[in-house]
C-alpha cells in the first residue's frame, strides 16, 4: 500500500508538504513584527504624554488595554528574538501569533466595553480626544489591526516565516535597539502603576492621583 | 505589571519555551480576572 502522501484520491501526485520560503517575504515579516511593536511602544510612549503632560490619570480599564497591548507585543517580541537566534520555525511563529491576537482579542474586549460605557448622546467620554477619537477607541482600532495583522501573516505562513538579517548589520541593531524601546516602556509602566496603585492592589475607579505620593507624604 | 516585565524580560534572553507560555497565559488571565473586578455593573443602555 502506498503512502497517503504519495498520491491524492484523485491518483494525482500530491504536492510537497513544504513549500519554498521566499526571502523577501520572510524579511517583510521579520520587520512587520518590529513595526507591530515599535506601533505599541509609540502608542504606549503616547499614553504616556497623556498621563504626564496633560495631567490625566489613566482608569483602571485604560490600565487594563496597556497590559493587552504588553501582551500582544510579547508575542511579537518573542517571534523577534526566536528569528534573530535561527530558532524559529513555522509551528513557533504561529504560536506567537496566537499569543499576539489572544491578547488583542481581551484587549478590545476591555476598550469595548469602554465605549459602550460612553456611548449614550451627551457623554463627553473619559478623558481628552486625540485627532477626534478618545484613547479607549484608538485602542480598539489597534487591537483591530492586530488581528488583521496576525490573520495575513497566517496566511503567508507557508511562503514567509521571519528571518533576522545578519549578526551585526544595522537591521540587526535596529531590531536590538526597537526590542530595548520596548523593555523601557513596559519597565516604565511597572514604576507608573506602582505610583498610582500606593499599597493597593487595584486602582480606584476613578484616580485623581498618584497613591504612593499620597500615602508615603500622608496627603 | 511586573509579571508583565518578567515575561518580555524572559522573551528578550530566551528562556524555556514552557516557562514563557505559562507566564504569559498566567499574566493573560490575571488581565481577565482584573477586568471581571472592575466591571461591576450592567451597561444601562435603554435607547
Amino acid at each position: 500500500m502506498a503512502a497517503e502522501t504519495d498520491v491524492t484520491a484523485a491518483g494525482q501526485p500530491s504536492p510537497p508538504l513544504t513549500e519554498e520560503r521566499s526571502p523577501l517575504l520572510s524579511t517583510l515579516v521579520y520587520w512587520g513584527a518590529h513595526a507591530w511593536m515599535l506601533g505599541y511602544t509609540v502608542v504606549m510612549l503616547m499614553a504616556f504624554s497623556v498621563q504626564f503632560l496633560q495631567g490625566e490619570y489613566p482608569c483602571p480599564l485604560c490600565m487594563l488595554q496597556r497590559y493587552a497591548m504588553i501582551l500582544s507585543t510579547i508575542g511579537a517580541l518573542w517571534i523577534i528574538m526566536q528569528a534573530r537566534r535561527g530558532e524559529l520555525t513555522t509551528a513557533r511563529y504561529a504560536q506567537a501569533l496566537g499569543m499576539g491576537v489572544l491578547a488583542a482579542v481581551t484587549g478590545t474586549s476591555v476598550s469595548m466595553r469602554q465605549i459602550l460605557l460612553h456611548i449614550l448622546p451627551d457623554d463627553q467620554g473619559y478623558g481628552s480626544k486625540v485627532l477626534g477619537l478618545h484613547l479607549y477607541t484608538w485602542a480598539d482600532i489597534t487591537f483591530a489591526i492586530v488581528v488583521l495583522y496576525v490573520a495575513i501573516a497566517l496566511m503567508l505562513t507557508s511562503k514567509a516565516v521571519p528571518t533576522a538579517p545578519a549578526i551585526g548589520s544595522l537591521g540587526w541593531k535596529v531590531s536590538t535597539g526597537l526590542g530595548w524601546l520596548f523593555l523601557l516602556v513596559v519597565a516604565a509602566n511597572v514604576v507608573a502603576i506602582i505610583f498610582l496603585e500606593g499599597f493597593a492592589w487595584v486602582l480606584p475607579d476613578d484616580p485623581n492621583g498618584y497613591n504612593l505620593i499620597e500615602q508615603l507624604t500622608g496627603g | 505589571m511586573a509579571g508583565l516585565f518578567a515575561v518580555a524580560i524572559l522573551v528578550y534572553r530566551g528562556a524555556n519555551r514552557g516557562l514563557i507560555i505559562g507566564l504569559w497565559l498566567l499574566a493573560v488571565l490575571a488581565t481577565i480576572a482584573l477586568f471581571r473586578y472592575h466591571v461591576t455593573s450592567p451597561l444601562d443602555l435603554s435607547f
